[in-house]
């Protein structure tokens, strides 16, 4: 069915869909090569800037090229196929009827822009599942070029197909002809496996924070000498949970919820700390009234939750209610991070790694000091960036002035 | 069998040739006991919240049911309404199995099937009745038909009110009785309201005068003399019997209780209702029985034991598994009507037959 | 094997079950001297008598009530409405009193109420309708519908056998117009089993009554496809398994009834297929039905209303080529 372009050829081009948009992605064609197009008839569904669409044919004909295949990302104005706006309609692919559409149908039409073409019905897929056959293989001589129960048992072989007339030269795509059963091999898949559900989880959650906050992330610099001193055996993370809580006294303003248009400052503050769960992800389990706690205690019950949220034995009500959440990824030595707040939250603290480096002290001296980056992602809807800076900075004082 | 039938044919049309021995009367006055016992601790159940639904009881009406039922043989038929207990008991029904078809129970005529008096027991010849009414007029109908298209002389009785006969099938019903003289009794109990309606504007004439109009003999009796009852009941089954057609008896009573537990009778003129409580059906026939020498001590002694009993054994009964109400919808067998009891002495014969 | 109109039949069914079994009688409005509206009792009355060919008063109520009364003691009435409308008039009894007996007492009612259903001839609305419907709501009533002369006889003794009350719809158009052999002497066609008019492997026309024909007529050459026909013959009980071993076999099914649509015996089945036989489905489930309307009189009127055999292909081959 494919014929060198023509001079009736008419061009199929990538739009532009907005005046700043200067590239667009084929999601899925429409149409085949071979098969008769009307115009306006949507024959080829794109994408840009996120937004997906239709684009209707420019003229009526057989698409006689395609140029670009689905998933492939090019510059408007890109040539993407050709319709050979000469041919006369016929019988070329099975499912274009020689008769109109019987206007009063009783079928239920699915509406055009679910866009994933004619339906799979039910005793279709049910065998297509049994038989691990892919549909995109099969020939539809069903209405909108429906793969029938027929065509399937055809497939497969249960009985010859009468019905799919072949051309005297093959068609260069798809596949051969069903006719015979010789199939050609299919590429192997790309090694990929279902996300699990708690990955599904985490993701649906971190996308919807993405979307409902403003967020920005604001950095300090922390001078942690004075917690080396002092924390022993214990890690960072105790001591900058009760500097946190700290600077969360003098910042209440940070340590809210916002949910809608309203915002509640809390007077207790639950600390959400982050627990990775290695490959299945990471919880947050929530140590409530922490202000009560000393670092000893927060450092106590850090190490409670995490195990407890490891063997899987956390309560619903400790993983709910938090007003601040740190996570503390820093033992794998990354420097900086932008987290993502944990919603209905309005910042985040992530402490990265804790580094040796040459600090200028006192006026102009140098000593190596371990410092480390307080990285804080806000939510610009409920502050601004000045405030994120002073209670970063209040943390930073905490810090430098532990004593205990 | 062929000995009854030669009784029956002994007995002359007048039906005051009936006659009720002692044992008779005194077991005419112990099923009204009877019944009434039975409605007030049904009552007081349903007051007592053990009653699911509606609760309808006769009071007043007793010597009704009563005196009508107490003529009927073993083999002959009765759809009866739900002013009428006595016709059940005298039927064999046990008091016990009427309060556990109240509560819906288990152990109930209709097991939970369906409510208060719609029942009817089969293994002792009793159709239930439906809430339609009077549709059982038209069943009784087709009872008689079978006795006729027999050759048996059986006959096949039946209760309604007077307000449905006001109802189309009331009038179908008398219409085929009488084209074909079937041998049916059809008992008119006319207590005095259809629920709140009263006489008047239920007929412009006496119902018992249309019985003429349909080819067949009306007559009318106090409805509070269970004696006259009886009597009239008696006549009217031997005419059944020797091919001679049906009979309508109307009854005057008075409803001496709401239409239902739920109705305070409030439309009722309290006059209306002081003149018929002085005319106690039970409370007559008692001071008859006591004025011809009976001494009834002994007979209310005996239903207030026995209610106890009842009351006790119903109470013991498990209400329905929930299974139960998928089961039954269609018939796999034949199970047909039984014969019932005839404690008439006139029945002692074909009993011991 | 004698051939007999399908009238024939459902009389020869109704004499042989009479002359067999004593407690069988008749009764209806001029079904003795006159022979029935339609004949189906000619020559009874001189038969079997009066006593058990019984020409009733005017009064639907009172043969369906009557006839209740005279099954629970142990006969098998057989009644006759003049025409099948007109069970209206006696649906009191028939729901409230036959239907639930068994239910509420145990006691069994072997009776037959006989409908002389359907249109086709001008009879208008009160003389044309197929009430089968109504009767499926009534739990106790079994319902039966035969479209061939044999099974016509073989129904009619089936009913007549029940213990529960039987309603028999014998479509009037069919009295005359369809002949066939029917066996001589008793047998019985069993309630609550498919007759497969038709073998085929495209699509399923399910339906009953006069309309078996019209499927027929209508698949028999069409465009060459395998249609399959079914005839219900039992709506209640309804042959569940035969309905859904044609829908595996085809996957494709029109369902076709000439009574109105709105929750006819067509909804029942769709609904059954569309729950049990999902994923044996290829297309939609179809209905070909009257639309709800009241059966007009006049012809050109009546045709449009009742499903003619255009109307059946038309659906056929909108299904077939989904």
């Amino acid at each position: 069915m494919s014929s060198s372009p023509t001079s009736q050829a008419v061009e199929v081009t990538m739009p532009q869909m907005g005046v700043s948009v200067a590239e667009g992605t084929i999601v899925e064609w429409r149409k085949r090569v071979g098969d008769w197009v009307e115009a306006d008839e949507p024959i080829v569904e794109i994408s840009t800037d996120k937004v997906e669409t239709e684009v209707p044919s420019p003229a009526s004909g057989r698409v006689s090229e395609i140029l670009v295949e689905a998933g492939s990302t090019v510059d408007v104005g890109t040539l993407l196929a050709r319709i050979d706006a000469e041919a006369r309609p016929g019988v070329a692919h099975a499912d274009e009827g020689s008769e109109p559409e019987v206007p009063s149908s009783q079928f239920p039409v699915p509406s055009p822009g679910n866009g994933h073409g004619p339906p799979i019905s039910p005793v279709v897929r049910r065998m297509a599942d049994e038989h691990g056959v892919d549909l995109e293989q099969v020939e539809g001589s069903g209405r909108r070029g429906r793969v029938t129960k027929k065509d399937l048992l055809a497939f497969l072989g249960d009985k010859p197909d009468t019905r799919h007339q072949t051309p005297d030269t093959p068609a260069a795509e798809p596949a051969l002809h069903s006719e015979s059963p010789y199939r050609e091999e299919e590429p192997a898949p790309a090694a990929g496996h279902q996300l699990s559900v708690m990955r599904r989880q985490i993701g649906e959650h971190m996308v919807r924070s993405i979307q409902t906050a403003a967020h920005c992330t604001t950095v300090v610099e922390a001078d942690m000498s004075a917690i080396e001193a002092a924390r022993g055996r214990l890690s960072y993370l105790p001591f900058v949970a009760r500097a946190t809580i700290a600077a969360l006294r003098e910042f209440p303003m940070l340590n809210a919820t916002l949910e809608g248009d309203r915002l509640t400052v809390h007077d207790e503050v639950n600390l959400g700390i982050a627990v990775s769960l290695g490959d299945e992800g990471l919880i947050v389990p929530v140590v409530r009234n922490a202000h009560e706690l000393s670092h000893e205690g927060l450092a106590a019950r850090i190490k409670d939750l995490a195990e407890r949220a490891r063997s899987k034995k956390l309560t619903p009500d400790e993983v709910s209610g938090g007003t601040f959440t740190i996570t503390n990824p820093g033992a794998f030595g990354a420097l900086l991070a932008t987290p993502i707040i944990n919603q209905p939250q309005v910042a985040i603290l992530d402490l990265e790694a804790v580094t040796k480096r040459p600090v200028v002290v006192g006026g102009d001296s140098i000593a190596i000091r371990p410092m480390t980056y307080l990285c804080m992602s806000w939510d610009h809807r409920a502050l601004d960036g000045a405030l994120a800076a002073q209670f970063l900075s209040a943390v930073r004082r905490h810090i430098e002035g532990w004593d205990g | 069998m062929t000995t009854t039938t030669a009784k029956l044919a002994a007995i002359e049309g007048d039906g005051r040739k009936a006659v009720l021995t002692e044992e008779d009367r005194r077991a005419l006055l112990r099923y009204m006991l009877l019944m009434r016992a039975t409605e007030e601790r049904a009552l007081t159940l349903y007051r007592q919240g053990k009653v699911p639904g509606s609760y309808y009881d006769g009071r007043g009406q007793e010597a009704i049911s009563v005196g009508t039922a107490f003529v009927l043989g073993p083999r002959d038929r009765a759809c009866i309404l739900h002013r009428d207990l006595g016709a059940h008991l005298i039927r064999g029904v046990r008091p016990g199995r009427v309060l556990a078809q109240m509560m819906g129970r288990a152990g109930g005529v209709t097991g939970g099937k369906d409510g208060n008096m719609h029942f009817g027991d089969t293994e002792l010849g009793c159709v239930g009745m439906v809430s339609m009414l009077p549709d059982m007029a038209l069943v009784t109908c087709g009872l008689a038909l079978s006795f006729q298209m027999r050759g048996e002389p059986r006959v096949a009785m039946t209760w309604f009110g007077e307000g449905s006969t006001a109802n189309g099938q009331w009038h179908e019903a008398m219409n085929v009785a009488g084209v074909r003289k079937l041998p049916a009794v059809f008992i008119l109990e006319n207590n005095q309201f259809a629920y709140s309606t009263p006489n008047e504007r239920e007929f412009a004439v006496d119902p018992v005068k249309r019985a003429e109009v349909y080819g067949f003999p009306g007559v009318k009796v106090d409805g509070n003399d269970v004696e006259a009852v009886f009597y009239a009941a008696a006549e009217a089954t031997e005419r059944a019997r020797s091919g001679g057609g049906p009979t309508l008896i109307e009854c005057e009573t008075m409803r001496m209780h709401g239409h239902g537990a739920h109705d305070d009778m409030r439309y009722v003129p309290k006059e209306m209702f002081d003149v018929w409580a002085e005319r106690d059906p039970i409370d007559r026939y008692e001071k008859k029985l006591s004025d011809d020498g009976f001494d009834t001590a002994e007979i209310h002694a005996s239903v207030k034991e026995e209610i106890e009993r009842e009351t006790e054994w119903a109470l013991s009964q498990p209400m329905p598994d929930p299974g139960d109400a998928l089961q039954g919808v269609f018939a796999t067998s034949e199970p047909r009507l039984g014969d019932g009891n005839a404690p008439w002495s006139r029945w002692k014969e074909a009993r011991d037959a | 094997m004698p051939e007999m109109t399908y009238l024939s039949a459902i009389s020869d069914g109704l004499r042989e079950e009479m002359r067999h079994d004593e407690s069988v009688f008749c009764m209806g409005e001029d079904i003795g001297a006159f022979g029935g509206a339609f004949k189906v009792t000619d020559g009874f009355i001189e038969e079997f008598g009066a006593d058990r060919v019984w020409d009733t008063p005017l009064a639907e109520n009172a043969i369906i009530g009557t006839a209740v009364g005279a099954a629970v003691e142990g006969l098998r009435p057989v009644c006759e409405m003049q025409f099948a409308d007109f069970i209206a008039c006696g649906f009191d009894q028939l729901v409230n009193v036959a239907a639930k007996m068994h239910y509420r007492q145990g006691l069994a009612v072997p009776m037959v109420v006989r409908l002389p259903s359907g249109g086709g001839f001008s009879g208008g609305p009160y003389h044309s309708q197929n009430p089968e419907a109504w009767f499926l709501q009534s739990p106790g009533l079994k319902v039966v519908a035969p479209s061939t002369a044999e099974d016509a006889k073989g129904l009619i003794a089936s009913a007549i056998r029940d213990p529960n009350p039987v309603v028999y719809l014998e479509h009037k158009h069919l009295y005359r117009r369809v002949k066939g052999e029917v066996p001589e002497g008793r047998y019985e066609v069993p309630l609550g089993k498919v007759r497969v008019a038709r073998e085929g492997t495209d699509l399923t026309v399910i339906s009953y009554g006069a309309m078996v024909g019209i499927a027929l007529e209508a698949t028999d050459d069409l465009d060459g496809a395998s249609v399959e026909v079914i005839d219900l013959r039992s709506l209640v009980p309804l042959d569940i398994e035969g309905i859904l071993a044609s829908v595996r076999k085809t996957s494709k099914v029109v369902v076709l009834h000439e009574a109105t649509r709105s929750c006819g015996v067509g909804a029942e089945v769709c609904a059954l297929i569309a729950q049990e036989a999902f994923e044996d489905l290829d297309g939609p489930v179809m209905r070909v039905t009257a639309p709800d309307v009241p059966i007009p009189f006049s012809p050109p009127l009546e045709r449009a209303v009742l499903p003619q055999v255009d109307d059946v292909k038309e659906a056929c081959r909108e299904l077939l080529a989904y």
